[in-house]
């Protein structure tokens, strides 16, 4: 496990891990000691906690770099209020198993059409230039797909990026200001 | 900067005493009664910046023979922080009043 932390280090700015890495490990390793006592479960949690905080932390750095900005530059603002960095215990990934359900069915009605296409071609090999109908129907469906993919995507990050908009964002906004009179 | 619930216990275990990085996960995890689980990668991400920013300094942990790498809240840092709870307890009175003028 040390060793995939440390492969992960490498994807850190080298200044970063110059100036971290050695005592990251040492933490790293700190933590790995003492998830040994713990159930299997729980040492899967953490090493994905442990994993993702990492890869999360190398993109933010050379983000940070890149911008000169402290949160990452927007990265981090995709994500409402950092959820993704500071996921605080192991929840079930429900969004993630429905997702995959979804390609599940979506690979196994691909088999079943291509199924139904390789029987409608008759056998041997077919004359060259010659494209059976259904050939045709696969592409702008394939196509049709991809695009209502895509579609459904930025949806759903306008909707993630409207409730920030409305919500956190009022909330941060109102609070320097009101801060401020409380403290005179 | 923006003081995030990570950030805030960070900056909360600091100001008790300085510490090191696996201590400072201890204690949030303990403040936070196991809520919050900082990863080594997000605490050492928040650290960097806190650096940067001159919130908290480097020092040698003194009680131990191995003298890892600690940290400590600077004077800076100190009231920042204090500023950063006034607002946070300002924050809370106004929840406070509101959600009672509802129900009433």
């Amino acid at each position: 496990m040390l060793r995939l932390y440390r492969s992960i280090l490498y994807l850190y700015p080298a200044a970063y891990r110059g100036e971290y890495g050695d005592e990251m490990l040492e933490v790293l390793s700190e933590v790995q000691a003492e998830t040994r006592k713990k159930s299997a479960l729980a040492r899967i949690g953490c090493a994905a906690r442990e994993a993702g905080g990492l890869l999360y932390g190398a993109l933010e750095e050379h983000l940070h770099r890149f911008t000169g900005r402290h949160d990452g530059g927007r990265f981090s603002s995709m994500f409402p209020g950092g959820r993704f960095a500071m996921r605080s215990e192991f929840r079930f990934p429900k969004a993630t198993v429905g997702l995959m359900l979804v390609i599940l069915a979506a690979v196994m009605f691909t088999i079943e059409k291509a199924k139904a296409i390789s029987a409608s071609i008759p056998h041997g090999n077919p004359p060259v230039g010659h494209i059976h109908p259904s050939q045709v129907t696969i592409l702008p469906m394939l196509l049709l797909t991809m695009i209502s993919a895509v579609g459904a995507g930025v949806i759903s990050w306008a909707v993630l990026f409207a409730l920030r908009r409305s919500g956190i964002q009022q909330l941060s906004e109102m609070n320097p200001s009101s801060g401020q009179s409380s403290r005179k | 900067m923006e003081v995030s619930e990570p950030v805030l216990l960070i900056l909360l275990s600091l100001a008790e005493q300085p510490r090191h990085g696996y201590a400072i996960l201890q204690d949030t995890e303990r403040m936070s009664d196991g809520r919050v689980r900082l990863s080594t990668g997000t605490l050492y991400g928040a650290l960097g910046r806190l650096l940067e920013d001159r919130w908290i300094e480097r020092c040698k942990e003194q009680d131990r023979s191995r003298g890892r790498q600690a940290y400590r809240l600077t004077t800076e840092g100190r009231r920042n922080l204090q500023m950063e709870v006034s607002r946070l307890k300002h924050l809370m009175r106004l929840a406070t009043l509101r959600v009672a003028r509802k129900e009433t």
